[in-house]
């Protein structure tokens, strides 16, 4: 009783003072943007900039293709789905700028606007309508709704559909897969896929004790695996050892690689696909073909083994057979664990890439963590629990500051439904907003010190005078549109970051890497950590 | 080339079809198992109290200060309760914590008795306009019999969706 009375406060104290500095904030933004008018006026002010509205045409931004070169080719086309340098471009838009940059004269799509304003992000967000439009993947439309519509038919699923075939399509599988008290039931198997993973690495260690040059693929097989396991009752059998890579678990990885990170070119670079069939845009279809094939056999094995399996206990339900339970149409399940699989691997893995790095190339912090695991889990084989995850706080923090400082998914973004006033333009709905994430999470007026890495800001009881505006790091989105895997993705994140660094130290003694946008925003190059016992 | 393969996987993909339909129609049919899950996209909401035992009088105030007392029962959820009654909260995402459409304040001094939010709920909170003391999600509230007498406010929300006067219907 006395915990929660005291967690209760240390909440509410926390809240209060973000709440206080949210309108700190505001204030200031509202000053800046009319120097001449008394602080404190703010509703004044509102309405003034209403009464000044203007054109749409006025918004800065480089105007014709001469100008941006032939940078407009990598672009980024909306969201995550990018190219190379695009969070390098997406930081230089807006220091070039401003807070809101259009670009317009793009071939065969709607204009892009960069928005990096906090307020007017959250604004966009809060006035969305029950079905939101995410533009997102036009070539999945296409192979969804046009190429396969025999297969799809009106059930495109929830990853690039949109209006009422998404609301209808998202309402019958968000419970299971977004609910807290649902996705808790899946530690344990997640624990298992992760222990088998540790093992695995401790087996690839090579005579220097460090992971091999394609580390990364093997992190992309945990999360395949842990996909199955959860979404399909299967081990798809990626933690073998030997496993050849024409194997269909390696397929299935290379097939999901392929088809996220060909969007951005697809999209942006050539455009061509739209209006008759190029030779990517063939093989973009074959690729997606093959997926599709390879997964439903997966899927309709999982399904026929269902037809035996008794249940005893809730607990041991996939999530398949949780939709299925409350769904009967099986197509609906199957659309889902193909999206899941399609969308849950390359996302995942990259973002794990990441973290890992920013731990082994920060070793206060991972000791920090370390400390915190040995106290939550003074056993270390002792099972992992909703507990003691969630009393896991380093950890959470940790992961929130590197998604806020290196997001790994550079950006989000909603085409407005309505004509909307955007920090005083009129911007005619339509337009594509682009929220770039990894831009405004490092912004000093919504984050303070923002330049510092520093995991501690998320932390309630720790985070002293530090800030942080709600809408300014939104790796997952918000709203009716929020990442459906986000629960599952911060669970295999935590289980995972839990197990390793437990028992063992993680170090990188290579030359520091970049980071660059390849569909995910993640470090580019061999992730050779060196593990170490503790 | 290109088509040969697309008829394969046509062909692959018809018998593979067949086969699957008929094995989850077995699946379906058979029943083997039941989740409580299915009833709780709102309809049970929708039924009326069966005995005494189970009420829970609950009053929403609404943003001109109007009351409206509802007679709820025990596991109703405070947000779809709300929607039965045509209660302007909204719910965008459904009770899957993913928004703040159905933020309320807690005016009676059941504070105390409403389990802790979970840290899902929290960050959300942190994200709902005109936070209080007393905030909570509409949706992670579940009546118990000691809610008896509970009293939520919807909040001014000037910010919040649903600006233009629209009143959201139950979905």
């Amino acid at each position: 009783m006395f915990s929660k009375l005291l967690y209760r406060k240390r909440t509410l104290i926390a809240r209060k003072c973000t709440q206080a500095k949210c309108h700190a904030l505001s204030k200031q933004t509202l000053r800046l943007s009319s120097s001449s008018a008394p602080p404190g006026n703010i509703l004044i002010q509102e309405d003034e900039t209403v009464q000044h509205v203007k054109p749409y045409s006025e918004i800065p931004g480089p105007r014709a293709i001469p100008i941006l070169g032939n940078t407009w080719r990598v672009m980024p086309i909306i969201g995550q789905y990018d190219i190379s340098d695009t969070a390098k471009v997406s930081f230089e838009l807006h220091r070039e700028y401003g807070k809101i940059v259009k670009l317009s004269n793009l071939v065969g799509r709607p204009d892009l606007l960069f928005l990096y304003d906090a307020d007017e992000i959250e604004k966009v967000y809060r006035q969305e309508s029950v079905t939101p439009f995410r533009p997102s993947m036009p070539c999945l439309v296409k192979y969804k709704g046009d190429v396969r519509k025999d297969f799809f038919g009106t059930l495109g699923g929830v990853v690039g559909v949109h209006g009422e075939p998404w609301k209808k399509f998202r309402t019958t599988v968000q419970k299971p897969i977004l609910q807290v008290q649902t996705v808790k039931k899946y530690i344990e198997p997640i624990e298992d896929v992760t222990k088998d993973f540790i093992s695995k690495m401790l087996a690839m260690k090579d005579e220097n004790g460090e992971m091999p040059s394609d580390f990364d693929n093997e992190i992309h097989k945990w999360a395949l695996e842990c996909i199955g396991r959860v979404a399909l009752d299967t081990r798809l059998g990626c933690m073998d050892p030997h496993l050849p890579p024409d194997s269909e678990p390696q397929k299935i990885i290379d097939a999901a690689k392929y088809a996220l990170r060909n969007i951005a070119i697809m999209e942006l670079r050539f455009p061509f696909w739209r209006y008759f069939p190029t030779t990517l845009w063939t093989r973009y279809v074959a690729n997606m073909d093959y997926f599709v094939e390879i997964c439903t056999k997966y899927i309709y094995a999982a399904m026929e083994r269902l037809k035996n399996k008794v249940v005893k206990d809730e607990k041991e339900l996939s999530l398949i057979e949780r939709i299925l339970a409350s769904e009967k149409d099986p197509k609906i399940a199957t659309i889902f664990a193909l999206d899941l699989i399609l969308v849950g691997i390359d996302t995942i893995s990259m973002a794990v890439c990441s973290i890992l790095y920013q731990l082994a190339t920060r070793q206060e912090q991972q000791e920090k963590l370390h400390e915190e695991l040995k106290q939550v889990l003074p056993d270390p084989n002792e099972p992992l629990t909703a507990k003691k995850l969630d009393e896991m706080v380093f950890l959470k923090a940790f992961v929130k500051e590197v998604f806020r400082m290196y997001s790994t998914v550079i950006g989000n973004g909603r085409t407005l439904q309505e004509d909307t006033i955007l920090l005083g333009y009129k911007v005619p709905k339509g337009v594509q907003v682009v929220f770039p994430t990894v831009v405004t999470g490092n912004m000093e007026e919504y984050i303070s010190e923002a330049h510092k890495f520093y995991p501690e800001r998320w932390i309630k009881e720790k985070c002293g005078n530090h800030y942080v505006h709600p809408f300014a790091s939104l790796p997952y989105g918000y709203g009716a549109r929020m990442c459906l895997g986000r629960r599952f993705a911060d669970l295999e994140i935590q289980v995972l970051l839990a197990k390793i660094f437990r028992s063992y130290k993680l170090e990188f003694n290579h030359k520091p890497l970049d980071y660059k946008v390849t569909f995910m925003y993640a470090p580019d190059g061999e992730l050779t950590f060196k593990m170490i016992d503790r | 080339m290109f088509n040969q393969f697309v008829n394969l996987f046509k062909s692959n993909r018809t018998s593979t079809c067949v086969k699957m339909s008929s094995s989850v129609n077995n699946i379906a049919s058979a029943k083997l198992f039941h989740t409580s899950e299915g009833k709780r996209h709102g309809e049970y909401e929708w039924q009326d109290p069966k005995s005494e035992d189970e009420v829970v009088n609950i009053t929403y105030i609404l943003k001109d200060g109007k009351r409206v007392p509802v007679k709820g029962k025990v596991g109703d959820n405070l947000m779809y309760l709300a929607h039965r009654y045509e209660i302007p909260m909204e719910g965008a995402c459904e009770a899957s914590l993913a928004c703040t459409t159905c933020h309320v304040y807690i005016q009676s001094n059941h504070l105390d008795k409403l389990p802790t939010p979970t840290e899902a709920e929290d960050d959300l909170l942190d994200m709902a306009p005109f936070l209080k003391e007393n905030s909570r999600l509409g949706c992670q509230v579940v009546l118990k019999k000691e809610y008896n007498g509970l009293e939520v406010q919807l909040p001014q929300a000037t910010r919040n969706f649903y600006v233009d006067g629209h009143t959201p219907k139950p979905h």
